[in-house]
């Protein structure tokens, strides 16, 4: 009897972490889409170096970060394939959302500071927790540049330009 | 060089695929392998069990509880003694191992069952010893119990209780902090609850031919099985670790059919002379 609770309890688990999970994930991408498109002005490398002839007034630290669960159902189908090996794919969803979200609120940070150019841009990844829903911190940080307004290049990078012809 | 920003791919980094679809597939591989490594090891170990010498069985029950009890009364120490020497007489009977001593335990207990269980012993419910009519129908259980310590049936349950214990307890904790493992494993135990028809047969067979030795016929075990056929529902104690009398019971019919089948091939006598049973047994119908 009471081990047909505790199914009865992991079936319903089960159910609820799917269907929340599912729609969780998709508003979440919705919402990852719309707002890309809003921060496309703001530009992000991963070059250690300005490009040529950019030439930084100031440069400083913008970051995000993300804290992201996976749920019920990710988690157990996670713990299966662990079994055999082969893709997470159920964490990959989770671990793509988690940078894409990450990188948003980079763009954010050094758009609210004037800046529209982040060179250098890296992720750190933390394990927050393992137990029955894993769930990770994904960190972005770069060197947002503000260049000098000297040239049309600068201008274009400083002003929002979509696309910077530096060389 | 042109320095731009596109929109990030979609679908390279994480896949569209339904994850239900993984979900299936995944539970039916492990749940397959699972079954199949639990059959594999349990069929192994039920086949060294018995195969342990004896007296290391005896060491390991010696540091259990003694099963071989009666209520404290005279009357129960009365039974337990008419039960031990029974189970003496038909012990000789039957070619016991090495060094086994039989010892039979009496239960002041509705319960209509007997079972076998590790170190030799066995145990008596009142509830079984007050539907049966004689002697002879006695000493068919009593052979019948005996004969699976005889052939370690009981070392065979426990060694493939253990052995799949261990698996599942691997398997739970390989597979993870969550609720795989619980899955997991309750697959593993209903696995474990089938395969002993075979044994009740061999026990079966061992018990006609001691009975038959005994009393130059098999009247007891069709008196037996007729008990059986009209008790209403049979019940057993999930609590006892032992192989039962009335348990995976290969149908009563066909048991029945089994014993006159058995007493054609080996010559002997399906009736004779029933023995009553013993004063402090027969006792206890009167209560």
């Amino acid at each position: 009897m009471l081990d047909l609770i505790e199914f009865g309890l992991f079936i319903t688990l089960l159910i609820v972490g799917f269907f929340a999970g599912t729609i969780v994930e998709k508003r979440h991408y919705a919402s990852i889409r719309k707002r890309e498109g809003e921060y496309a002005d703001v530009l992000t490398f991963a070059v250690r170096f300005p490009p040529d002839r950019v030439t930084p007034q100031r440069a400083f630290l913008v970051h995000g970060t993300v804290v992201i669960s996976s749920d019920y159902f990710k988690t157990f189908v996670a713990g299966l394939r662990n079994l055999f090996g082969g893709r997470l794919r159920t964490y990959e969803t989770l671990m793509e959302r988690a940078r894409r979200e990450a990188l948003l609120r980079l763009k954010h940070d050094a758009r609210r500071q004037g800046a529209k150019l982040v060179i250098c841009v890296r992720f750190e990844t933390t394990t927050i927790s393992t137990g029955w829903a894993a769930s990770i911190e994904v960190f972005a940080f770069g060197t947002a540049l503000i260049p000098e307004r000297n040239s049309e290049t600068n201008a274009a990078l400083a002003f929002g330009a979509r696309s910077a012809t530096p060389a | 060089m042109k320095f731009e920003n596109r929109a990030p791919a979609e679908g390279i980094n994480s896949s569209n695929e339904n994850p239900l679809i993984e979900l299936a597939w995944l539970l039916a591989g492990s749940l397959g392998v699972i079954v199949v490594l639990v059959i594999v090891v349990s069929l192994a170990a039920q086949w060294i069990a018995p195969r342990i010498p004896y007296r290391y069985e005896a060491k390991f029950a010696a540091t259990l509880p003694s099963f071989a009890t009666a209520p404290n009364s005279d009357a129960g120490r009365l039974v337990q003694s008419e039960l031990q020497e029974l189970a003496d007489r038909l012990a000789a009977r039957l070619d016991m191992p090495d060094g086994m001593v039989v010892r039979v335990g009496y239960r002041d207990d509705r319960t209509v069952n007997a079972f076998a269980t590790i170190g030799g012993q066995t145990v008596f419910f009142r509830g079984l010893l007050t539907k049966l009519e004689n002697e002879n129908a006695l000493a068919m259980v009593m052979a019948h119990e005996l004969a699976h310590l005889k052939y370690r049936h009981v070392s065979a349950a426990l060694g493939r209780g253990v052995a799949v214990g261990v698996i599942l307890s691997v398997v739970s904790a390989e597979v993870g902090r969550n609720a795989a493992g619980g899955v997991l494993g309750q697959a593993g135990v209903v696995t474990l609850l089938s395969f002993n028809r075979e044994q009740e047969r061999a026990a079966d067979e061992a018990a006609l031919s001691a009975l038959h030795a005994e009393y130059g016929h098999v009247g007891g075990a069709l008196d037996l099985f007729d008990v059986f056929a009209r008790l209403p529902n049979q019940q057993r104690d999930p609590s006892v670790p032992a192989v039962e009398f009335l348990r995976t019971h290969p149908l009563t019919a066909n048991r029945i059919a089994a014993i006159r089948q058995w007493a054609v091939d080996n010559d002997a006598a399906i009736d004779g002379p029933r023995r009553p049973l013993p004063p402090g047994i027969a006792a206890l119908r009167k209560q």
